[in-house]
């Protein structure tokens, strides 16, 4: 990856892009005999990211003798969504599937309990984190194995030259490519964060922060909201807003920060906060390292001046913007057990570590244990500013999901619809009073209760 | 005018208007020329800037200090490259033609045939008919997705192009009908008198003597159908997701924007890629489509 | 339309009653076993599965409960669907008037100048309607991007400040009619060119005689002539319109906080993103009656024209 970006470098890495999208055309083995297994994956968005699930699926079938083909999904105009729904509704299609983060439970009773296999991996690397088995374990099975491929942390990816230079922040002094917490750490909180982004706000480097509905403006605000403790519903999905402090409290700090980012953050997508970034014209945004996999092609100097920190804490503590997926087994499917077996191969400690380093270390595991991957340390340049990207015991930072604790057929409507970030919008853009505001996500929440 | 001019001579009140009539046809071919030019620019600016994009490295898209958004610098083909030699890419290209020339087979079959029947041949209820056709469209796509997507489901066609071949009929059948009704309708009565006495049936009126005469209405309707199914997007959106069934519009829309990381060159490159088979239909038949078009609405 | 036809072979088996009778029969037959391909498209894949969106419209999330009306009470409780609906009339309505507006005025100037120049011109300003719309509003997209907007490049050339074409929800309304005025724009121009040639030339001739201005030999010469054309385009445009999908799916997704959603954007949302097809289907019928009352009025006025020039 580390060569220098030429005209002829560039096309190949152009190249790379469309490649990465060609459907890993499936890999049939003469020798199969154990059968026939089709697993869709989530089509990875760094380019070469899904090599690693392709050389695994081929290892696998060669030593189980099973015909193993594995479809790249794009998320992307919800396509891997709209399959999962297709072969719910349609009772047939792959053996199993990457599930979006709600997914799992809503779709329940149609997927193949896998306690067996997590048993197993649990014992072996001990616990999965919390995020992850409240997302995957639904009506008292786990309903599928969080994937590796994937499964993205949404950090600070941070320019510390403008840091430094706006904010006064040395970010690669307080969260250095090293186990400990530098000078600051323990200031790094929503409030510091807000100084820091009024400071790039007028130097004219805003921070990139999307405020729209789609998953990155969702992730990080879900985990704003849970670092203040702020929740919209409880267990049942009852609202939780009425005479709810906090959640004020947390809605009131985004809408002051708001005032110091772009003006038009409220339509932005997933790419816009990494155009902003790769443009040059962002100090900081939450994002996986995809962004700065691209200005290493296209911006290499921006690239050059990136590094990760960890998410700012609240008054609840450190929360990490989290989007895991699961790997479901349909319950409709032919081979379960060749897909038990195989997702539960790919789930091991070197299959992981392959993923990771396909994926520039992009994916993240479920485990806790597997933190600690070489990749993150040397990849780069700079070298080392991945280190932070995982959560790291010294961040003392837990994942984070949004919507959580609510009944899935609810959270996956509000994550849909972005109900936290309308509800900022509609105070910081829309004008409203704050109760009314309140007001509206309470109705609105009420509303998709009923007629489930 | 001629007539106007004639009576000018004695009358200096008139004559005086004529002057003004002339300078105001100046003022007018001005104006007309002004506005027309001012359109073109606004129509023609994004396909000229989506071609400028699909010109560039993704460098110099990049770079927004050294470089202008609306010229290309170091102009290079590697997007169109990159596309051509991509097999996915030409897959989407393939299963456009392949559903667009079975759609438009099975639409000019259904709706010449049941257009002449409505539009020469009297049965009850044929008049409500000929009317109802088009009032279909007041069903759109975007209204009978949702429901489509559970029939098409059950039938196992959900992924496949075949699913496509199935409804895209219903976004192309009405129009055809209609248009074709009124090129039948226009054709003088005397011809099938004329084929009756001469003793043929219905269908060989129809095969020898009605397709000929409306060939160029024929012609619209085909291009109208080719154009609605090249372009359709509501229902491959809903119903294909695996790249290798899916058809241009939403192959484009759905594979090359790669999640957070876009390749704006290839993008538009793809874009105009997939624009170009009816572009190039229109350069050529674009009088014939827009006889067909307006036949139905002017004699309906 | 078919009563020319009906006549002439009404004259023709006229003169044995037995064998016309049979005639009529088989021909009947015979055009309803042609026009049935088409019978079945209509029945099978538009009727009845908007009869089937009707039911399902009716029913809860897991489809296993009967719950009448409820999911439109519930839309209809909801105020983000209210504002949707709104957003879909404001769409529609002001796209529409001006897709007219200008395709007029376009048909106009171009039916001013010499016929040598016009199809030049014409196959200049066709160009948008030409290209599949998802993915010219995909070129549009990439000209509204907030960081790198071509568009305000242009605007702050003149000085102007840049604006946020898609973040600022009366922006993001406009953008998305602008690009739908863009794309529609050329229809209404063709078809109000072919009306202003089928404008017999002696009626401007009569009234370039009696002095009249060219304001009003639009108003009382062209625009009467063109009543019909106008209403059917526009009615066309506005069943078209309503139903538009793609823009709004590429360029804005809804957002900025749902303000762009039009029933179709929506509909997908509920009905296939977040699993409650349902109530998709409830958002989808919503335009249904909307568009039936507005098509009786339009086709209703038509007929009476039809009429009173007979």
């Amino acid at each position: 990856m580390a060569k220098t970006v030429s005209r002829r470098g560039a096309l190949r890495a152009g190249a790379g892009v469309l490649a990465a999208g060609t459907l890993g055309a499936p890999m049939v083995h003469a020798q199969g005999s154990a059968g026939n297994l089709r697993i869709a994956f989530w089509d990875h968005w760094v380019p070469g990211g899904n090599d690693a699930l392709k050389e695994l699926g081929e290892t696998w079938g060669r030593q189980n003798r099973v015909n193993v083909s594995l479809d790249f999904i794009n998320t992307t105009g919800n396509q891997l969504q709209l399959t999962a729904a297709a072969q719910a509704q349609s009772r047939s299609g792959h053996d199993a599937i990457s599930l979006t983060p709600w997914d799992p439970g809503a779709y329940a009773d149609q997927l193949e309990p896998v306690d067996d296999v997590i048993q197993r991996l649990v014992a072996k690397y001990g616990p999965i984190n919390e995020v992850a088995e409240f997302l995957a374990k639904r009506q008292g099975a786990w309903r599928g194995i969080p994937a590796t491929s994937g499964t993205q942390n949404k950090p600070a990816c941070v320019r510390w030259d403008l840091f430094q230079q706006h904010a006064g922040i040395d970010i690669r002094a307080m969260w250095p490519a090293k186990a400990e917490r530098g000078p600051g750490a323990d200031n790094w909180t929503w409030e510091t964060f807000l100084k820091a982004a009024e400071a790039c706000q007028k130097a004219g480097f805003a921070f990139g922060l999307p405020m729209g509905q789609f998953t990155d403006a969702v992730d990080w605000v879900g985990a704003l909201f849970n670092s203040y403790g702020a929740r919209m519903t409880n267990e049942k999905g009852e609202p939780t807003i009425r005479n709810n402090d906090k959640l004020r409290q947390a809605v009131d700090y985004a809408v002051r920060l708001s005032r110091f980012l772009p003006n038009d953050v409220w339509a932005w997508d997933d790419a816009s906060n990494n155009r902003a970034l790769i443009s040059g014209r962002s100090a900081l945004i939450f994002n996986p390292p995809s962004a700065w996999a691209v200005a290493k092609r296209d911006a290499p100097d921006v690239a050059e001046k990136c590094w990760y920190a960890p998410m700012p804490a609240g008054p609840e503590g450190r929360f990490n913007a989290y989007l895991p997926y699961t790997t479901g087994i349909w319950s409709f499917s032919r081979n379960k057990n060749a897909a038990k077996s195989f997702l539960e191969f790919i789930s091991q400690r070197d299959s992981a570590e392959a993923i990771t380093n396909k994926s520039s270390g992009y994916d993240i595991p479920p485990f806790a244990t597997m933190t600690d991957f070489k990749i993150w340390e040397t990849v780069g340049p700079p070298e080392g500013f991945q280190f932070n990207y995982p959560v790291k015991p010294h961040h003392q930072s837990k994942q984070s999901i949004a919507f959580s604790p609510a009944p899935p057929e609810l959270a996956q409507q509000m994550y849909i619809q972005g109900m936290n970030t309308k509800l900022i919008a509609r105070i910081a853009q829309g004008g409203e009073s704050m109760d009314a505001a309140l007001g509206w996500a309470e109705r609105e929440i009420n509303n998709m209760r009923r007629g489930l | 005018m001629s007539a106007s001019a004639a009576a000018n001579r004695d009358l200096p009140s008139i004559y005086h208007k004529a002057g003004s009539l002339r300078a105001e046809r100046r003022w007018a071919l001005w104006s007309a020329y002004i506005s027309l030019i001012f359109a073109a620019i606004i129509m023609l600016a994004p396909p000229v800037y989506m071609l400028m994009t699909s010109l560039k490295t993704s460098a110099e898209i990049a770079d927004q200090l050294n470089s202008t958004p609306w010229w290309v610098y170091s102009p290079t083909l590697e997007n169109y490259a990159a596309l051509i030699g991509n097999e996915m890419f030409r897959g989407f290209f393939w299963n456009s033609v392949k559903v667009t020339v079975l759609v438009v087979a099975v639409t000019m079959v259904i709706s010449v045939l049941a257009a002449f029947a409505l539009g020469r041949m009297r049965f009850w209820g044929s008049q409500a008919l000929a009317t109802g056709v088009f009032l279909t469209y007041l069903i759109p796509d975007t209204l009978l997705f949702i429901p489509l997507y559970q029939i098409v489901g059950s039938l196992g066609l959900l992924n496949s192009a075949w699913g496509l071949v199935l409804v895209y009929p219903t976004l192309t059948v009405p129009f055809c009908t209609w248009i074709m009704i009124g090129y039948f309708a226009s054709i003088p009565k005397e011809l099938d008198e004329a084929a009756l006495i001469d003793g043929a049936n219905w269908m060989q009126m129809l095969w020898k003597i009605f397709i000929p005469v409306a060939l160029p209405g024929i012609i619209a309707a085909t291009i109208f159908a080719f154009t609605v199914s090249w372009a359709a997007f509501v229902y491959p959106t809903a119903f294909i997701t695996t790249p290798e069934e899916m058809p241009m519009t939403i192959g484009v829309v759905s594979q090359l924007i790669r999640g957070d990381t876009f390749a704006w060159g290839q993008l538009m490159a793809g874009a105009l890629l997939a624009a170009l088979p009816p572009v190039i239909v229109y350069a050529f038949l674009m009088d014939y489509y827009i006889a067909g078009l307006t036949a139905g609405a002017t004699k309906g | 339309m078919a009563d020319g036809a009906t006549l002439a072979i009404a004259q023709q088996g006229a003169p044995s009653g037995s064998s016309l009778k049979r005639f009529a029969r088989r021909r009947s037959t015979i055009a309803f076993v042609m026009t049935l391909p088409l019978l079945l498209v209509i029945g099978g894949l538009v009727a009845w599965p908007a009869g089937y969106a009707i039911w399902l419209s009716m029913l809860n999330r897991r489809m296993n409960t009967f719950i009448g009306l409820g999911n439109f009470e519930i839309l209809l409780d909801s105020e983000t669907f209210r504002m949707v609906i709104f957003q879909s009339v404001f769409f529609a309505v002001t796209a529409v008037i001006l897709k007219a507006l200008i395709g007029f005025w376009l048909a106009h100037m171009l039916h001013h100048i010499p016929t040598k120049g016009q199809r030049k011109w014409r196959g200049m300003l066709l160009v948008p309607w030409v290209i599949p719309p998802a993915l010219s509003t995909l070129g549009w997209w990439w000209m509204f991007d907030p960081s790198y907007s071509s568009i305000n490049w242009l605007l702050n050339v003149f000085a102007v400040p840049s604006v946020p074409w898609l973040g600022e929800p009366w922006w993001a309304r406009i953008s998305v009619i602008i690009v739908n005025v863009w794309y529609g724009a050329p229809f209404f121009m063709i078809m109000y060119l072919a009306a202003l040639k089928s404008v017999p030339e002696q009626l401007y001739e009569a009234a370039a005689i009696d002095g009249a201005s060219s304001w009003q030999r639009l108003r009382y010469v062209t625009l009467p002539m063109m009543r019909n054309i106008i209403s059917i385009t526009v009615l066309f445009s506005l069943i078209v319109t309503f139903a538009n999908y793609d823009i709004v799916r590429v360029l804005t997704n809804g957002g900025p906080r749902d303000l762009t959603h039009v029933f179709a954007s929506y509909a997908f949302q509920v009905g296939i993103l977040a699993g409650n097809i349902p109530r998709g289907a409830a958002v989808s019928l919503f335009m249904f009656p909307i568009l039936a009352v507005i098509a009786f009025f339009v086709l209703r006025g038509i007929n009476r024209r039809n009429k009173e020039e007979m």
